[in-house]
Order: structure tokens, then C-alpha cells, then sequence
């Protein structure tokens, strides 16, 4: 028992990381994915690490997950037929959604179809109101009804989503429990036991979201336990989720929407640890892939939450690490529009057929491409030889853009990489405007297979003095399941002033919500070490339509304490929105408690530093802001922690390239880390 | 059009583009993050932009903030004031003052940006504030009749003279208006979003040079001017007439007429107003000031070309080749001291307008009329467990989106009201003392075609305690509905009732406020969009989805789509044979089908009636057309129906109405 394995699904590849307890060791492995058969890689994955890296399956005591079978369900919409079953005269839950369409300026926008039809929703007669007594007792006979109604459908499960269900959920079980004597054949969630929270459409979509992708999910965790069983891994596999977390994977057969980001959550959790061990407190996430690059800032060491994340079309309204996607990446193609204006995107070549240098088919200018021209990449060949970068090809594919321009191929690779940086400087403005965060203070920390590569461009571009580049950046999403804690979100709404005789409820809903991750966590997840219950609760002011959750101290409660609370309110509502209401009454939307338990975290082998500067293994030719010039060639697995360069200058490694112009010091610090520093203002 | 610039600058336009965003979003972010109003937070009624030292707007965010300045010239209220210092701060909300401010709740800023001493640009935006004090609460309402009683004005002022804030104004504006603080915590935030947005100049600067930022302002108009030309040159060139209608033009008082002469010619367009009503004794107005280009009256334009060209650069370049024709003293270019706090209603169906000419212009690429409805419910009432009152907004009353070329018009919200959002039924029973009992799409609500237009929303709630006041703030599209095209049919129109299916059920028609009582109920519904093309033409399975769905009712599939069903299923014979019957009168349909409503008021209103009307109207002194308007409406409804209709019955009436007004003069 000495190995933790992480894997981690990707468009292109599936990562391995390997951390060996004994000799704190991580090693990886990249194997190509097989869209048509998923799961298969992963057993492949095993026995390549078992014949090349003699890591046997028995000696496997951790084998920790992150699926895309639920994300790509969505996506590609083949998910369960499903039936709806909603409080009569409220059937239009889904159709209406929030009413606001997704752009603003279009006469045409539209979203997304529902994951029910309309046709396979059915009313029940019942309604509860908003303090949770019965107005409309449950009418048996409108649930044979609707069961009816969803058996003509030919549905393969059942969500049940009532008004008023997040403060009494009564209703809901008795239906459920009718349903499940009339059709035990059937799947069957209500809205309460997947996410109980206040906004009956927030809580509908989600609860529908899970039954879409239930069969697939439950179908691929089950054969991989098999296979792993099978291959002598003991003990039971864990998933990771979307709030950066792990649970067992048999709770993941019914708990599926809080797994659906566990992709970008994994990558998030995985840069959080490596920075954290280097000492970086305040960091900016860019995980740039082929088709897109994912922006998350850690603030205090701490990954930043939310809710309303997107799933494809859809939105999901569980907590989840917050990510923002912006829709370039190192596939995104360049093109001129009839004005003659060069433009990057949103088009990508994707990693099928990918950059035209990829020299699969690909014949169109991408953002890689350009990198090539100038040299930056390409000079040996990457990713285990998997992919071998052909220069002339990328030459060809931008000599065509440059043509239309009447410029030359080098100054066309260089304004197509401008168009990309100053796309991406866009995007993460707004995000930096949204969290009101200084960015002098961050660091950008770059991982997935172009991050490398667009990054150190990108932190001068928008004035980060500082970059960190980990020693595999193509397996940080393999790594953040490597060390992620188990975690679970529970929810209450409570929706009451907060005022002395609210407390006791709040008091009450803890003491609850305390028990319930209690059971989950020892019951379910069979968990027997010590865990941490964090509290908080979502408030506002009276009238606000959005809540800001606030950690609470749990001897804020146990003491009566409201001052305390409605402090750390007016505290958190001014470092977010710069004002605080002091006369405003302050309202409980809902309680949370995260319950979180981790096992023995790796502990990464610190090298001894060694003095002086990395010698290049050869110069380069390459072209750096559109002025050639020679850079050194560095082999990432050369380098020494402690070694000093400067720009300009390439690292290669098997799985990316960094790409660092004139103007930054390079360093190497004890865990492997390239850490760049600016030394222009 | 300059020409002076080179193709290396448009080629790399848009990395300034970019950066540009990046200073707007930055200042757009920031503003909805400190900003304290509900209407900051909850719709989103603010802008930001970027303007030229000469005013013209060159950069706007998309992602939050009205849909409706980027066109605002900000020229003659900068010109208002003779003097600038880095780290003033200007503002007016006089819709009088240069026609940039359009109505007094919109406080409109300007902060001058300079390096080295040269003025680069200004940063910009508005507000909408909850109340500048005036007649009623929140400073709007149809029945204000000039702008004094719309709560105090300020000319163009300076907030901030060099960075030092001028209190003796401050004090005025807080003791003029009713939520003084949210005011100034607002005014606060505004004043963060204009510094953030010139620190991202001066960044910009830093990195790309001043002169690239100082050029680059004009090409990216430039651009975006190019871009919409590209857009007209590919129309036809032609003349399109369109007439559309607001259900009254003052309280239970009669419809406005809005017309539309647009000429499209190679890359230019001319849009002509003229023919629309006399300007009105309510707060209906759009204030332009006769401005060709007021950023109002192209809001339709900004729709029609982004849905057009989703890639075009959203700027004032934009309006370049258009030119408004406003004929003065009517509702499209008000005098001084016309009313205008509603302007938002009017503006609605200025937009319907312009989607009505350019569905002529371009068929093809264009969908039919969404629903065009944009009110919100407000519940003024008291909570009867504790006697706490309670003021809340309930929901926007939106209606579906216009069918469009390859699919239905969408429902519940779209187009151009696609930016409200709703409240949840749980937060609405949560926080008010009602009791949600429908909210729900409204089945058979949508026109007919061979692309539905999308349905309404229904939504009906009970309140619980006397005296409770609903206001429906922007109510109309409830006698006039969203037209069809290409042999589409008009969407449902609005409507309200008090205690529907009950013996006291009351019909409110176009009523934007109720006084209900404990256990009334309140059922409103939106206009669902119109129709476009031949519902016979409608794949059958596309209408039995519809019925299953409960969105269409069976008889309305027989009767609107010529589509038999039987047993659940089509009956392909029968429907083959009921369609060929009915193919032929179909194929006479007009472009337009406005629905029965306006095809009524329009059998006595006549287009020759109308303009004899018009004609006399806009021969008269200001101050009575409006008042001469309603005797001639007054005097029509009296006429035998045969009678109705005529130029010469108009021209009958007026010259009786002159007998009894001698004193009435012609101008």
C-alpha cells in the first residue's frame, strides 16, 4: 500500500499522478483518451503504470477520480428521459426559468432547451406555503395520475420539484413514496434531497440535472469498480467533486450534480496546494487547453465558491469551486473578417484536428500555430512523443492570414498572439473588477497543456509581476484529486430577520444540518477520522435579491451572539460591495455547513537548492514580440531547484513549453517550480 | 468615413478594441458591485461608456447595463460646462439640458481623463436613481403633465471640481429628493466606476502609447460605422412604411400613433417620423431634442443590426448612416416643459417601429414583432401578521419573442425585454404578504405561424390586506399586439382582471394601477410575440408538440394550423385535406397581420382619416394639439360608424371644433 493514484479526464489525454507515500515521489503518465469507450483508458492507464513504472494495482491504497461521463452527458444531451412532477399551475418552471435571455442586444437569442419536456411535466395537487403549513393537502389521485401520465411517456425516472418544498419537504416524500410503489422500476429524486434551497427554479433544474445524467454516471461507476476490483486495487475508489472535494465513489451513483465540474474544480484544488506549498497566498489560475482557458482566483490560499456555474447551456445551483471560462485557447482559430480586421476565436480547431502544426488535418492558423512561426514552440517535439510539432505546417496555415493582411508570416504570427493576449486581458479584467481584488498582489499560476506557453505573455500583458509554472503543469487536475479533503455542502433556508428570536431556529437548523453531514460522513462515506464542520449562512439586506454567505463561528450561536453575526455581515458585505447598511435589516436566507475530513496528505520532497544559473542546452531562433532573437533552450527535467535564468528563454518538457520573453527572472524553487518575477515595472 | 487610416490599424483594431472593453467592463463590474439601488442590481439600469473629448460615446460594456446609449452624444452637455481639470466630475438630469439626460430619475456623468495636461476622453455613464423628488414617489408617472413636477433638475454641474466635492449641491439634491443616501451611495459608487475606468486609460496609454489611444477612439467608430453600412448595403434600397401604436396616451385616454417612413439608400437610411402624434399632455415624450441621431430613437436600430451582425462593435459609429426626421412639438421631439419620465413606454414601441420597417427591408433575416411589453408589478401592502408594510417588486410582465427565420419566437421573455429577470414564486411569498396561485406560460397566447411566436406568461396572485396598491409601471400592448409576418398571425394581447371567474370579476384593460382588498385576486397576462409565415405551412408534428405540451389547444390546431388530430395523433389525411382547402385565402394574407384589435380601430382610423388629422394637428399652437386631438377622438366616437373614417369627416368635425374654440389660431 504506498501508492495514491490520481486521474484526471481531458479532451485529449487522460493524466495519471502517482505519489508514492514512501518516498514522496509523484510521477505521471499520460495516456490518449477513448471517447467511444470511457473507462477503458483508465485500465490501460494501470497496466502501462504497472509494466513501465512497476506501480502494482495492490500496492494502490488511494484511487482517486475525476469523470466527465456526467459534463459530457449534458453536453452532448443524450442524458435519461425523464418525467417532471411540479405543483399545479407552476408546470412552466423549467420554460420560464429566470426569464432573462442569455444576450441582451439580439432580437433572436434563445436558450437552451429544457433537459423535460414540457409535455413529460405533470401537475400535483397540492401546495405548501411559504412558513411551511399544508394550504392544499396532497391529492393521492393526482400522483396516479401523473405516474400515469409518465409511464406514456416512457420515461426511465422521475423528479419531483414542489413550491415551498425547501422549508417543508413532506410533500415531496409522500410522493416520491407513492411513485415508488406504483413504479419501483423507475429512478426517482426529489428536488429537496439533491440541493434544498430557496428558488423553486435554481432548485428544479438542478434536481433535473442530476436524474439527466444519473443512468450514465451510475453505469460507468460501476464498471469501474469492477475493473478496478478485477485489476486487485483494494478499497473503494473516491470522485472528486465540484466543490473541490472527494466522496466515495457509490455516493456518486446518486449524488451526481456535485460532481459535474469536478474537472476545473481538480485543477483549481491541485494549483491551491502547489501554490500553498510554495508559500503563495494569492493566486490567479489559468488552465488554458485547446478550445478554452480557465481563470480562478485563490485569495488567501482559499479557492473562492459559487453558485450558478454553467454545465454546458445549463447552470448548475449546487456550490462549486468558481471557475471563468474564456473561449480561447491554444487551438482557437485566427481569421479576417470582411473589414479586414484580424481576428482569434471563438472557433477552435479543438484537439481534433487541432493546430494546423499538429499535422493532423488541421490547415487553418491557430494561436499554437503562431507560437510555432516565431519558434517559441516546436523546437523539440512534446508530449511523449505524441504529438510532434511541424513548423512548416503552422508556416503555411498563418502565410494565409498574412496574405490577405499583405504582412509577413511574423509579424501575422505575432498580432495573432496580440488579438489572443488582449482577448484574455479582457476577460480577466472583468473578473478582477468582480472580486475587486489588486492584481499586483497575485501571482499567476499556469498549468493545462497551453498555459505554460500563453502565460508569461499574458501576466505582462496585465501587469502580474509574478508567474509560478509547476513541474508538470499537465497533471495539476490529476494532482488537485491527489489531495483533495472528502467534503460534503449541506443547506437549509431559513429566511428570517436576523434578530434574537431567530437565533434558537438558527441554533436548531445546525444542530441539524450538523448531524446530517455527520451521518453522511460516517454512515455513508464510512469515514472514521476527524472531520471539520465549517458554518456559515447566506444573508442580505432586506430587499437585496442576491445573498453573500459569511462564515460563522460556532460560538456565535452556542452564545446567543447576534451582534457578532450581523457584524461579520456588514464586514463581508463592505470588503465585496464597499458599503455597509447599518440601519437595514439584515435577513437569513440560509444556513450551510460544509463538512470536510482529510486523510493523510502527500508531503512533497523539498530538494536541496543548488546555487548559480542554469546553463541552456543549445540557443534558439526564435521571434519574441516580433523581433527575432536567441533564446535559451532550457529541459524542464534538467533544471535544478535553485537555478537562476532570465528571458528570453524556452522549457521544454514532455507535456508543454513555457514561453518566457525578455524581462523576467527565472527561478526554480525547492519543489520543482519555475517561478518567474518581472523585472521591468 | 476617414480615410486616413491605415490597414496595419484596422488590422490589429482589435487588440485596442479589446482594451477598451476591458476600461468599460472594468468601470461596468465595478459599478454594479458597490452600487446600492435596486435599480442598479435588479435591472440593471445604468450604462457606462467612453467618449471622445467631442462626447461621442466609443465604447460601451455588453455585459451589464441598459441596451439602450451607445449611441449617446454627450457633446452639447460637455459644452455646457467651459471649463476642465483632471479629477472633476460632471453631471446633469435635466432632460433639457443638451438631450443627453433623458429623463430626471438618469443622473448622467462625465469625468475628463488627461495626460500630460491634453484631455484624452471623458469616462462616463448614468444612473438611475429611485427618486429626484417631484410629484409622486419614485418621480415617474403617466399622469405628470410637465418636467418641474418630475423632481428637481441640475444643469450641467460639477460633483467634483479638481477632485473636491461640491457639498452646497450635494445638500441641495439630498434635501430635494426622498432616499437622499441611496442617492449618494450611489453617486459614491458612480464616482469609483468613472476613476477605475480612467486608471485603465492610463494603463492603456502606458502600454500602447498615446497617440495609438487617441486614434484608436475613432477608428473603432469608424469600424463599427463600416460595419453597419456593410448591413444597409446588403438591404435593398427602398422606402418601408410601418405604424405602430400605444394603447393610450394618458391616463384611460386614447392611442398614441407612432410612424415610420424609413428610406434605405446604398449605405445610408433615413428614418422619418413624421406622422407621429402630436407631442402629449403626459409624461409619454421622448425628450431628442431633434437630435438625427438621438441615441432613443436608434435603440431599434442597435437591435436590428446586432441580431444582423452579432460580431458588430456596439458604438455611436453605429448610427453614422442614419438620419431621424422629428418633427417638431410632436412626441418624438417634445418643446420644453413637456412631460417625459414615462419615455420608456413610448420607447418600446419606437423600437417595434423600426423592427416593423426593416422586417419590409430584409424579410428573410428578420423575426416577426416580439411582444413589446416591459412593465413591472409592484405590490405596495401591508404584511396583516405584523403590520409591517411592504413595497416590493413582484414580477416584469415581458411576453414572448417574435418567430423567428428557422424557429419559434421564444416564451415567457426575448428580444428586446430579454434583459428582466424574474423573482422566484418562493422569494416573492417569502418576503410579501401574497399568495402566488399561477405563474405559468399562457397556452394559445402566441401568433400563429409557420414559426410560432412565443407565448405570455400568466401570473396570478391574492393579496391579504385593504388598501393594497398594484402598480403595473409601462402597462401596454393590451389592445394593440405584436404583429405577424409573411402570413403570421399577431400575437394574444395583453390584459388584467381583478377576481377572475368570480361574480366580482373586474376587466382592467390598460390600467397601470389597482387598489385591491383582502383576499382579492390579481391575474395579469402578458402579449405573446407574433407569427411568422404560413401556419398551413407548420409541420403537423411541430403542432401536435404544441398540444401535448399544452401550448396550443386542440381547436386552436384545427383553426390556426389546419392540423386534424385524432387520438393523440395527426390525422395526416384529414389535415392534407383541410390545409389544401384552406391554402389559397392563406397565400392572400398581407405582410402584416396587427391582429383584430388594431384592424378595428384602424377601420374607423383610417390612414386617410389619420392624416387630415395630422395635418390639422401639427397647423396648431403646441399647447393644443393634444387637447384638440381627444375633441376630435371625442367627436369620431359619436359618428355613425358608416360615417367614420374620412378625411372629410376629420376636417367636419374640426372646423365645428373651431366655432366653439374661436380663439384657436393656426401657426
Amino acid at each position: 500500500m504506498t501508492f495514491r493514484v490520481g486521474v484526471d479526464i481531458g479532451g485529449t489525454f487522460i493524466d495519471f499522478c502517482f505519489f508514492n507515500e514512501k518516498t514522496k515521489e509523484l510521477s505521471t503518465l499520460k495516456v490518449l483518451t477513448t471517447p467511444d469507450n470511457p473507462g477503458s483508458e483508465v485500465m490501460t492507464g494501470l497496466k502501462l503504470a504497472h509494466e513501465r513504472m512497476e506501480i502494482a494495482p495492490e500496492t494502490i491504497s488511494h484511487f482517486i477520480h475525476g469523470t466527465t461521463v456526467g459534463v459530457n452527458t449534458v453536453i452532448m444531451g443524450n442524458g435519461a428521459k425523464l418525467a417532471l412532477f411540479t405543483t399545479a399551475a407552476f408546470e412552466d418552471v423549467l420554460e420560464l426559468a429566470r426569464l432573462r435571455m442569455p444576450e441582451t442586444y439580439s432580437l433572436m437569442s434563445f436558450r437552451a432547451d429544457p433537459l423535460v419536456g414540457r409535455d413529460a411535466v405533470f401537475p400535483i395537487s397540492e401546495r405548501i406555503r411559504s412558513d411551511g403549513s399544508i394550504a392544499r393537502p396532497l391529492d393521492r389521485a393526482s400522483v396516479q395520475a401523473a405516474v400515469r401520465g409518465a409511464r406514456e411517456k416512457d420515461v426511465a425516472g422521475i423528479i419531483i420539484s414542489l413550491i415551498n418544498s425547501y422549508r417543508n419537504p413532506e410533500h415531496e416524500r409522500e410522493v416520491k413514496r407513492i411513485v415508488q410503489e406504483l413504479a419501483p422500476d423507475l429512478f426517482v429524486f426529489t428536488s429537496t434531497e439533491i440541493w434544498p434551497v430557496i428558488r423553486e427554479y435554481e432548485r428544479t433544474t438542478t434536481a433535473a440535472i442530476n436524474g439527466y445524467v444519473h443512468p450514465k454516471v451510475e453505469h460507468y461507476i460501476t464498471r469501474l469498480q469492477g475493473a478496478l476490483k478485477k485489476l486487485g486495487v483494494l478499497g473503494e475508489p473516491l470522485i472528486t467533486k465540484s466543490n473541490g472535494g472527494v466522496m466515495t465513489a457509490e455516493l456518486g451513483k446518486a449524488n451526481c450534480v456535485s460532481m459535474l465540474l469536478s474537472g476545473t474544480a481538480s485543477g483549481v484544488m491541485g494549483a491551491a496546494f502547489l501554490a500553498r506549498n510554495a508559500g503563495i497566498d494569492h493566486v490567479l489560475t489559468i488552465d488554458i487547453g485547446g478550445t478554452s482557458a480557465d481563470v480562478a482566483v485563490i485569495n488567501h490560499g482559499e479557492p473562492h465558491y459559487a453558485t450558478g456555474e454553467k454545465v454546458g447551456q445549463h447552470t448548475l445551483h449546487v456550490p462549486a469551486v468558481a471557475v471563468s471560462s474564456i473561449g480561447e485557447g491554444g487551438g482557437s482559430i485566427a481569421w479576417v473578417d470582411d473589414f479586414g480586421v484580424l481576428k482569434v476565436g471563438p472557433e477552435s480547431a479543438g484537439s481534433t484536428p487541432g493546430p494546423a502544426c499538429y499535422g493532423r488535418g488541421g490547415t487553418r492558423a491557430t494561436i499554437t500555430d503562431a507560437f510555432a512561426v516565431c519558434g517559441l514552440i516546436g523546437q523539440e517535439s512534446i508530449a511523449y512523443g505524441a504529438i510532434s510539432i511541424n513548423p512548416e505546417l503552422a508556416r503555411k496555415a498563418v502565410s494565409e492570414i498574412a496574405d490577405k493582411l499583405g504582412w509577413t508570416v511574423e509579424l501575422t504570427a505575432k498580432t495573432i498572439i496580440d488579438v489572443a493576449l488582449s482577448g484574455m486581458y479582457l476577460e480577466i479584467n472583468k473578473l478582477v473588477a468582480r472580486h475587486g481584488i489588486d492584481i499586483r498582489d497575485f501571482t499567476l499560476l499556469a498549468f493545462g497543456g497551453a498555459g505554460p506557453m500563453l502565460a508569461p505573455m499574458l501576466a505582462r500583458e496585465l501587469g502580474i509581476p509574478r508567474v509560478m509554472i509547476p513541474l508538470s503543469p499537465g497533471v495539476v487536475s490529476a494532482l488537485g484529486g491527489l489531495v483533495a479533503d472528502i467534503r460534503n455542502d449541506f443547506i437549509a433556508s431559513l429566511y428570517l430577520p436576523l434578530t434574537e428570536e431567530t437565533l434558537p431556529k438558527m441554533a436548531e437548523g445546525f444542530a441539524t444540518l450538523q448531524q446530517d453531514a455527520n451521518t453522511w460522513l460516517r454512515n455513508e462515506q464510512k469515514f472514521e477520522g476527524p472531520a471539520n464542520y465549517l458554518l456559515s449562512a447566506d444573508m442580505r439586506y432586506a430587499g437585496q435579491s442576491f445573498e453573500i454567505e459569511v462564515p460563522l463561528d460556532s460560538e456565535w450561536i452556542a452564545n446567543n451572539n447576534v451582534e457578532a453575526i450581523r457584524d461579520a455581515f456588514h464586514a463581508a458585505h463592505e470588503r465585496l460591495y464597499a458599503y455597509r447598511d447599518i440601519e437595514a435589516e439584515v435577513h437569513i436566507v440560509n444556513l450551510r455547513t460544509v463538512v470536510t475530513a482529510s486523510g493523510p496528505k502527500p508531503e512533497l520532497a523539498i530538494a536541496p537548492l543548488v546555487e548559480g544559473s542554469a546553463q541552456p542546452t543549445r540557443e534558439a531562433a526564435v521571434v519574441f514580440d516580433g523581433t527575432p532573437t536567441t533564446a535559451g533552450l532550457y529541459l524542464r527535467d534538467d533544471l535544478k531547484p535553485g537555478q537562476t535564468f532570465v528571458g528570453p528563454a524556452i522549457v521544454l518538457q514532455s507535456d508543454t513549453t513555457s514561453c518566457i520573453p525578455a524581462g523576467f527572472k527565472a527561478q526554480v524553487d525547492a519543489w520543482g517550480n519555475i517561478q518567474l518575477t518581472a523585472t521591468e515595472a | 468615413m476617414r480615410n486616413s487610416t491605415q490597414s496595419a490599424d484596422i488590422a490589429t483594431l482589435q487588440i485596442v478594441a479589446n482594451h477598451f472593453r476591458a476600461a468599460s467592463e472594468s468601470m461596468a463590474y465595478t459599478l454594479y458591485r458597490t452600487a446600492q439601488s435596486t435599480f442598479v442590481k435588479e435591472t440593471e439600469d445604468f450604462t457606462i461608456g467612453i467618449v471622445t473629448p467631442e462626447g461621442k460615446t466609443f465604447s460601451v460594456p455588453m455585459d451589464y447595463g441598459a441596451t439602450w446609449y451607445p449611441g449617446l452624444d454627450y457633446g452639447p452637455a460637455i459644452d455646457m460646462l467651459d471649463h476642465y481639470e483632471d479629477g472633476d466630475i460632471c453631471f446633469t438630469n435635466d432632460p433639457y439640458s443638451g438631450f443627453l439626460c433623458t429623463h430626471t430619475p438618469d443622473i448622467h456623468m462625465w469625468r475628463p481623463v488627461f495626460h500630460e495636461g491634453e484631455l484624452i476622453c471623458f469616462t462616463v455613464g448614468h444612473i438611475h436613481n429611485t427618486d429626484m423628488g417631484g410629484a409622486v414617489p419614485a418621480s415617474l408617472s403617466r399622469a405628470n403633465t410637465e418636467v418641474h413636477q418630475e423632481g428637481i433638475r441640475f444643469a450641467p454641474s460639477k460633483l467634483f471640481k479638481a477632485g473636491v466635492l461640491n457639498e452646497e449641491l450635494l445638500r441641495t439634491m439630498m434635501i430635494n429628493v426622498r432616499q437622499p443616501d441611496m442617492n449618494w451611495g450611489d453617486l459614491k459608487a458612480f464616482t469609483g466606476a468613472l476613476n477605475t475606468g480612467a486608471r485603465k486609460i492610463h494603463e492603456m496609454i502606458a502600454k500602447l502609447g498615446v497617440d495609438t489611444v487617441k486614434r484608436a477612439m475613432y477608428d473603432v467608430m469608424d469600424y463599427s460605422e463600416t460595419q453597419a453600412r456593410a448591413l444597409l448595403s446588403s438591404m435593398p434600397d427602398g422606402t418601408y412604411h410601418f405604424t405602430d401604436y400605444c394603447d393610450e396616451d394618458s391616463a384611460g385616454g386614447y392611442p398614441v400613433r407612432l410612424n415610420l417612413t424609413l428610406t434605405i439608400r446604398g449605405s445610408d437610411a433615413i428614418l422619418d417620423f413624421t406622422g407621429t402624434d402630436p407631442q402629449l399632455t403626459s409624461s409619454l415624450n421622448v425628450p431628442t431634442g431633434g437630435n438625427p441621431r438621438h441615441t432613443l430613437m436608434l435603440v431599434g436600430i442597435y437591435y436590428v443590426l446586432y441580431t444582423l451582425n452579432p460580431d458588430i462593435m456596439v458604438n455611436l459609429g453605429m448610427t453614422r448612416p442614419f438620419t431621424c426626421i422629428l418633427p417638431e412639438g410632436s412626441v418624438v421631439n417634445p418643446q420644453f416643459p413637456a412631460a417625459v419620465g414615462m419615455r420608456s413606454l413610448t420607447c418600446g414601441r419606437l423600437r417595434s417601429l423600426i423592427f416593423g420597417a426593416f422586417a419590409q427591408a430584409v424579410p428573410e433575416r428578420m423575426p416577426a414583432a416580439p411582444a413589446g411589453s416591459s412593465s413591472i408589478v409592484n405590490v405596495m401592502t401591508t404584511d396583516p401578521k405584523n403590520g409591517r408594510r411592504v413595497i416590493a417588486a413582484i414580477d416584469p410582465i415581458v411576453g414572448g419573442g417574435g418567430g423567428m427565420p428557422m424557429r419559434d419566437g421564444t416564451d415567457g421573455s426575448g428580444a428586446d425585454g430579454a434583459y428582466l429577470k424574474n423573482t422566484p414564486v418562493e422569494i416573492n411569498e417569502a418576503e410579501v404578504p401574497v399568495e402566488i396561485l399561477r405563474y405559468s406560460l399562457a397556452p394559445n397566447s402566441g401568433g400563429a405561424g409557420r414559426w410560432r411566436g412565443g407565448l405570455g406568461t400568466v401570473l396570478e396572485f391574492k393579496v391579504f390586506s385593504p388598501n393594497t396598491r398594484i402598480t403595473i409601471r409601462n402597462r401596454d400592448r393590451s389592445r394593440f399586439s405584436a404583429w405577424g409576418t409573411l402570413g403570421g398571425k399577431a400575437g394574444v394581447a395583453s390584459g388584467s382582471v381583478l377576481n377572475p371567474d368570480t361574480e366580482k370579476e373586474v376587466s382592467l384593460g390598460n390600467q397601470d394601477f389597482v387598489v385591491a382588498g383582502p383576499g382579492d385576486v390579481f391575474r395579469i397576462w402578458s402579449p405573446g410575440g407574433g407569427g411568422r409565415g404560413n401556419p398551413l405551412e407548420r409541420e403537423p408534428v411541430r403542432v401536435l408538440r404544441d398540444v401535448q405540451k399544452g401550448f396550443v389547444s386542440e381547436a386552436l390546431a384545427l383553426s390556426d394550423y389546419g392540423v386534424v388530430l385524432k387520438n393523440g395523433a395527426v390525422d395526416v389525411v384529414a389535415t392534407d385535406r383541410e390545409r389544401e382547402r384552406r391554402m389559397a385565402d392563406a397565400k392572400q394574407a398581407g405582410f402584416f397581420d396587427y391582429g383584430t384589435q388594431r384592424d378595428a380601430y384602424e377601420a374607423t382610423w383610417t390612414k386617410a382619416a389619420y392624416s387630415a388629422l395630422m395635418d390639422i394637428l401639427f397647423s396648431l399652437p403646441v399647447e393644443w394639439r393634444f387637447f384638440i386631438k381627444h375633441e376630435v377622438f371625442r367627436a369620431v366616437e359619436a359618428l355613425a360608424p358608416a360615417k367614420r373614417g374620412t378625411a372629410a369627416s376629420i376636417h367636419e368635425i374640426f372646423e365645428r371644433l373651431q366655432l366653439n374654440y374661436p380663439q384657436l389660431r393656426r401657426v
